[in-house]
């Protein structure tokens, strides 16, 4: 019982934002022109309604916690949240507004905290949602394509395109050191979209966490 | 109460079966085993399309179980005696889940053995009611389990000893419905079912 609270009180604290500093710094990125790349990078994120359900393997360094499948539906910027145990019990169930707000409607302890909701929909929104901010298209070291987009307040994030036939997703903080990636492998073309069989979320810091993520369903809806 | 008491929850709901089958019909044959498939639906407001999860599970008196998931997310469940085990998937192997606490199937085993002889009112988890002969509503006594679990409702077969269905209220929008098919009854189980993955 120890173990797993120790699990999942890390997982609490590093969803709440506990990377501070892999050693990977932004790389260069020489500037394209607008083409048709540009479409590509949308590909990426979904758009319009979709529902997913994923296997969720979370690890902290070699060691795992129990797999949940996880639930998210998007409606535009609005996106919806669940965690399921494999036998049905739903952990965590919430709707991150637009706006901001956030309504959980149920919330197993320990998921019942406001900074376990926030680092969850950081994670989930760096997964779905397109990234703001100005974007540049260009090359970076190994990868042909790429679309960089830099907020006011300096963070980056780099989407890379034709990675072993699918994408990735590299965060940087303001003083441009790597604090998340993304890795998608296997991508099945969904319409305009690029969905991965299999994705793999890293944070980095003195104490980086894993979510391996499998896709189990994939429903676009009206 | 924690999230990984379900595990006991569906396995307390199995073993319901055969003893209310007694209490209905007075004439139960002793279970001794049971083995089925069964099929389980999670609904939920935000889910486009129930959550269906499949799997197997067998069970010996007194207290020896295999509850095994076959898909979308392979894991098995193996106790026997005071021994029980969790092993899930990863990277394609199936691996022991250390993680999790399990000593409250330990609780629920302990009961069967009251449960198998029709005594439900010695159930201290749940108020039991029948709704109709065919019904039995389970309602947590305790608190804890209240706020993970708001009732649970079993469906008795026609025929004695068999369970159609269980499903688990979490809330007005929330459920996981389970049903069984392909049923053995009393058929002679090998040891490793319940000790080897």
């Amino acid at each position: 019982m120890k173990l797993q609270l120790f699990y999942l009180t890390v997982l609490l604290v590093c969803l709440a934002g506990c990377a501070t500093g892999p050693q990977s710094r932004l790389p260069e990125l020489i500037a394209a022109g607008y083409g048709k790349k540009q479409h590509g990078c949308a590909a990426v994120f979904p758009e319009g309604k979709w529902q997913f359900s994923h296997t969720i393997d979370f690890a902290l360094e070699d060691r795992f916690g129990t797999p949940v499948i996880g639930i998210t539906s998007l409606n535009g910027k609005d996106i919806d949240v669940a965690l399921i145990t494999v036998e049905g019990l739903t952990l965590f169930d919430a709707a991150f507004h637009h706006n901001g707000d956030t309504e959980v409607r149920r919330a197993v302890p320990p998921f019942d905290g406001p900074e376990f909701a926030q680092g969850l929909i950081g994670d989930i929104r760096a997964i779905f949602q397109s990234p703001t901010g100005n974007m540049v298209m260009g090359q970076v070291a190994g990868v042909t394509s790429a679309c960089r987009y830099t907020s006011n307040e300096g963070s980056v994030v780099d989407v890379l395109l034709d990675v072993s036939d699918c994408w990735q997703i590299k965060s940087y903080s303001s003083d441009l050191i790597m604090d998340r990636s993304i890795v998608g492998r296997s991508c099945k073309k969904k319409g305009s979209s690029l969905i991965p069989d299999y994705l793999e979320l890293k944070t980095y810091g003195q104490i980086g966490y894993t979510l391996k993520l499998t896709l189990i369903t994939a429903d676009k809806y009206k | 109460m924690k999230p990984c008491v379900l595990p006991a929850v569906l396995v307390l709901c199995l073993f319901v079966l055969s003893p209310f089958c007694q209490a209905i019909e007075q004439e139960a044959i002793p279970l001794q085993s049971i083995q089925a498939d069964f099929i389980q639906e999670k609904h939920l407001k935000i889910l486009v399309r129930p959550l269906v999860s499949t799997g197997t599970f067998t069970f010996q008196n007194p207290q020896s179980l295999r509850w095994e998931y076959l898909a979308p997310v392979p894991s098995v469940l193996l106790m026997h005696g005071d021994k029980i085990k969790k092993f899930v998937e990863r990277d394609g192997q199936l691996v022991e889940d250390k993680g999790l606490r399990l000593d409250s199937m330990l609780v629920v085993l302990g009961q069967i053995s009251n449960w198998l002889d029709g005594r439900f009112s010695d159930n201290d988890m749940f108020i039991v009611s029948f709704i109709d002969e065919r019904t039995v509503l389970l309602s947590p006594r305790d608190q804890g389990l209240a706020g993970l679990i708001s009732k649970i409702e079993l469906k008795l077969a026609a025929r004695k000893g068999f369970l159609d269905g269980v499903t688990i209220f979490e809330g007005p929008d929330s459920y996981t419905k389970m049903t069984f098919e392909n049923r053995i009854l009393n058929k002679a189980v090998p040891l490793s079912v319940f000790t080897k993955k």
